[in-house]
């Protein structure tokens, strides 16, 4: 069967009758894409695109809280750099317009743009169902290749960004454009004046490094982070990275080579932020 | 001689053949959208793409599919204004929505601008990914009346042409920019 519910508290319902056998379109620019080549039957769909509730952009407190469905085309006009860049390098302007927050996270992809950037930013994301509402860091709801924290009756409703940090995003693939990583490295920190300068040439000395295409699901750079945070040097930080990491080898390149890329791009990044 | 091409349509049954959108989803779904400034009300299996339904319901053939996966750009239609891939959506997400496809942008047998400088331009070859190209210019000229050339380039990244080379496309683009500008 095919619902389209008109809010939220009806999808959840439907989703806490139909459970596994029930799933989500948002965007649809996965699972349309694995109908297309035979890859996915859905027994029954509920269709998101009808929620207006789940498309809102609201500030609140020095935050932006996106709703699921806000789109990589809105996220691409926010006033959060590391976030607009990753969402505007996202597919072309049609994906844009139908791919949305919530989907990039759900789908889980060791190469999702946006989700590096939403690492960076420490995102927190709101899981609702017919139980209640829970929220967790978004580092929490990855949990293996493809497998998140998600539960069968559960729905990402929310996804909820800090203002008040200065980040960039960089990625390197095979193309200009309609491009998938081979790495995408976000980082970012917080733009609120400390009350010293820690070192010349540096703001603070909190950051916060992520980066996708190099691990089962995009992932946080924490051993880096801390060394940059002891006041190790940019290159330090960027060696720190390549030992942290664990990309595979693939169609896309070599494990060894996006370990080199991976600090490269770290580096360039944190010189023009610092 | 043997097609090796994967045939995603039976042109003698006038309906897919491949395994494309299969799901246990069939109750029929009752759609009701505006195509092209017209009302449309038809019982719909809900698993169709939109690309489906416009192409083989509709007969609609302006709109093309090819890699089915947004990476090409030849399906693309207009939703509320926006560009959007129809292969990779199921029609009833259209519902209460206005959808454009390229045979609703000409005003009787006036062309669209963006389709006159096209011609003149000869940015047409093979002319498969002219719809697509065409759409996504139109919502990009509609939000932006006056893109550079790089705003150009992102705003039909997600198009791809194999025969130009785009310096025509661009040049017909840019042109049409000028003329829609000239008229305001």
């Amino acid at each position: 069967m095919f619902y389209q519910p008109k809010s939220i508290g009806a999808a959840l319902d439907r989703k806490a009758e139909l459970r596994e056998r029930g799933v989500f379109l948002a965007g649809g620019t996965d699972l349309v894409v694995l109908m297309n080549a035979g890859k996915a039957t859905p027994e029954h769909f509920i269709d998101l695109s009808h929620v207006p509730e789940l498309r809102t952009i609201n500030r609140r407190n020095g935050t932006i809280e996106l709703a699921g469905n806000v789109t990589h085309a809105q996220c691409g006009k926010l006033p959060v750099q590391c976030l607009a860049q990753a969402s505007m390098s996202v597919g072309g302007p049609g994906i844009r317009e139908l791919g949305t927050i919530a989907g990039n996270i759900a789908t889980a992809s060791p190469a999702g743009d946006g989700s590096t950037a939403l690492l960076a930013l420490d995102a927190e994301v709101e899981l609702t169902s017919v139980r209640g509402v829970r929220t967790m860091p978004l580092e929490k709801f990855f949990v293996s290749y493809r497998k998140t924290a998600l539960a069968p009756d559960e729905m990402i409703t929310k996804v909820t960004i800090p203002t008040d940090y200065q980040s960039a995003w960089l990625k390197n693939g095979k193309r200009g454009a309609v491009n998938i990583s081979v790495v995408a490295v976000a980082v970012a920190q917080p733009s609120r004046l400390q009350p010293e300068r820690p070192q010349a040439g540096r703001l603070c000395n909190e950051i916060r490094i992520a980066l996708a295409s190099v691990a089962p699901f995009p992932v946080r750079c924490h051993k880096a982070e801390a060394v940059f945070a002891k006041g190790g040097d940019i290159r330090q930080v960027a060696e720190t990275v390549r030992e942290e990491i664990k990309p595979i080898s693939d169609h896309r390149a070599s494990a060894d080579y996006k370990t080199h890329l991976a600090g490269v791009m770290v580096r360039r990044l944190l010189e023009n932020l610092t | 001689m043997k097609k090796t091409v994967a045939a995603v349509y039976d042109r003698r049954k006038n309906k897919a053949t491949t395994r494309r959108s299969q799901s246990a989803a069939t109750a029929a779904w009752a759609l009701a959208f505006t195509l092209n400034g017209k009302r449309v009300s038809k019982k719909v299996k809900p698993t169709q793409t939109l690309l489906d339904f416009l192409r083989i319901e509709m007969g609609l053939t302006g709109t093309k599919g090819a890699c089915e996966e947004g990476e090409c750009g030849s399906c693309y239609v207009l939703v509320d204004g926006k560009p959007m891939n129809s292969c990779m959506m199921l029609a009833p997400q259209v519902q209460d929505r206005e959808v454009v496809t390229i045979e609703g942008l000409a005003k009787g047998k006036r062309l669209d601008v963006i389709q006159q400088k096209f011609i003149e331009c000869g940015a047409v070859q093979c002319g498969y990914c002219t719809p697509g190209l065409i759409l996504a210019a139109k919502a990009l000229l509609k939000d932006n009346p006056h893109p550079s050339r790089e705003e150009f380039l992102v705003g039909m990244e997600g198009n791809i042409c194999r025969c130009t080379g785009y310096n025509k496309i661009l040049r017909a683009c840019e042109l049409a920019a000028d003329e829609l500008g000239l008229k305001k």
